[in-house]
């Protein structure tokens, strides 16, 4: 079974759908992080992600009264899924590469115990957001599911409406195109590498 | 019964990344199990599939960067809304301020404009200044904030601060500093623990954490260095050499070390605790 509405998400959902704004704030404040990351690994863009995660928000609050059994994380971003497509069948910068590297830059410098490994860790963030922006949508909105916002199978295909098996193969796939793509810079899976043989 | 292969049949590409999952019925979860220990191609394969799972798992959550808005009213549908409506909604725009300034990737500069008990302050102010109409709202009632963000409340005589998950009351994130007070050209010496965390990881990225120094809104962001896993508990911390950290001056003050942990588990559940911290020159 798939992951069921929390104790305190129905709370939450029940007061909502009575029209209690500060309770929907809450629902808000609880999912906004993994739902905005969820829209930014999929069209790369802070800025796109911010708009489809708010439109999904707003959605979510006019539409909350409609939502019956489902889980309301699940039909949450399955609004938000939708957008995503939206956004991509508009045509909007699809294939725009992500220009993250600056966002959420606030204040002053960093500081580090380890510069140089913080450098690198950024690289290979950037390689892999890269291969994830290279992967055909279906793909990608089933990996980013999985591996960035850590939901069950099952939990994937009431997101997205398709069957189990379905998620299992985009994954798979998924993951092996990231593979292949990472595996062309050399350097990339070296450290794992050391210890294999 | 006629007698099994020897090694059963080569796992699909699909059941070998289902098993990173642990998503295989439990038969063929054992069968994959069996098969891999048994076949150097296959045990190559799956931890070329969990390497990457693990890179992408390792891409930090970042926060957004504006604040996710609701009107005051829900929105009717279009064909009813009146002109001027939209003008008027926005202006009553319900700012959902929320300290998510400092969730961001752990590797990036980081302020702050607040100590762990308020809530709001830069963030509404800038986006008031971005959308014009929106009115800075209310930061969330006292009972919704304290349910995501915990203080130092329970401090005792060491420099220690826990948060606890109201969810899960096993998963704690307990900070603590070898002292309150450090010499301007003194080593602090940081220790995080993530009780319960849904990962063993020890990248800091991977488990949502961030630290960062804090004095009169604006902070500098610390890397968590992972340091060990202790019973299963990742342990971050660091030996902190305060005269390289980019501190305004004057260096010396009251600061405090705010650990904000976003549980690595997609619910976007934030534990935060802080401790104080005084600079001496
Ligand atoms: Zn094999």
């Amino acid at each position: 079974m798939f992951t069921s509405n929390s104790q305190d998400d129905r709370d939450l959902v029940g007061r909502a759908r009575r029209g209690d704004r500060e309770a929907f704030t809450q629902l808000i404040v609880q999912y906004q992080v993994p739902l905005y990351n969820m829209a930014l690994r999929m069209v790369g863009r802070p800025d796109d992600a911010a708009d489809i995660a708010q439109e999904a928000f707003l959605r979510a609050w006019e539409k909350i009264r409609t939502l019956r059994e489902a889980p309301f994380k699940s039909w949450l971003f399955q609004i938000a899924a939708n957008l995503c497509y939206d956004h991509f069948r508009r045509g909007r910068r699809y294939g725009a590469m992500p220009d993250e590297e600056t966002s959420n830059v606030i204040g002053l410098g960093i500081a580090t115990p380890d510069p140089q490994e913080q450098a690198e860790a950024s690289e290979r963030n950037r390689l892999v957001r890269e291969s994830i922006q290279a992967l055909e949508h279906d793909m990608r909105i089933a990996i980013v599911l999985r591996d960035v916002n850590g939901m069950a199978y099952d939990e994937i295909a009431s997101v997205l409406r398709v069957p189990l098996g379905t998620v299992k193969s985009r994954i798979a796939r998924a993951r092996a195109q990231v593979q292949e793509r990472l595996q062309q810079y050399p350097d990339f899976f070296l450290r794992e590498d050391a210890h294999a043989e | 019964m006629p007698s099994e292969p020897r090694v059963p049949t080569e796992p699909s590409l699909e059941e070998l990344s289902a098993f990173i999952d642990s998503e295989l019925d439990e038969a063929a979860q054992a069968r994959v199990a069996e098969h891999v220990a048994g076949c150097r191609d296959c045990q190559a394969r799956l931890d070329g599939l969990r390497q990457t799972a693990h890179a992408i798992r390792g891409l930090p959550m970042e926060s957004p960067p504006r604040p996710f808005t609701i009107p005051a009213q829900r929105r009717q549908s279009w064909r009813w809304a009146p002109a001027g409506w939209i003008g008027s909604a926005a202006v009553a725009l319900l700012l959902v301020a929320v300290g998510i300034q400092n969730l961001h990737l752990p590797s990036g500069p980081a302020a702050t404009s607040r100590s762990t008990s308020t809530v709001s302050g830069g963030l509404a102010q800038g986006a008031g200044a971005q959308k014009g109409a929106v009115a800075p709202l209310a930061a969330p009632a006292p009972a919704s904030n304290d349910q995501y963000s915990y203080g130092s409340a329970s401090r005792a005589a060491a420099n220690v601060a826990t948060a606890v998950d109201p969810t899960n009351s096993s998963r704690r994130l307990v900070l603590d500093t070898d002292s309150t007070s450090y010499v301007a050209n003194g080593k602090m010496q940081v220790t995080v623990q993530l009780i319960g965390s849904p990962s063993t990881s020890l990248n800091s990225g991977d488990q949502g954490l961030t630290l960062t120094l804090v004095r009169n809104g604006v902070g500098v962001a610390l890397k968590p260095v992972g340091v060990e896993s202790w019973n299963g508990t990742p342990i971050f911390g660091g030996r902190y050499d305060l005269a390289s950290l980019p501190l305004s001056s004057p260096r010396d003050g009251a600061y405090r070390l705010e650990a904000t942990w976003v549980v690595p588990d997609g619910s976007g559940r934030v534990l935060q605790a802080s401790v104080p911290v005084t600079i001496t020159s």
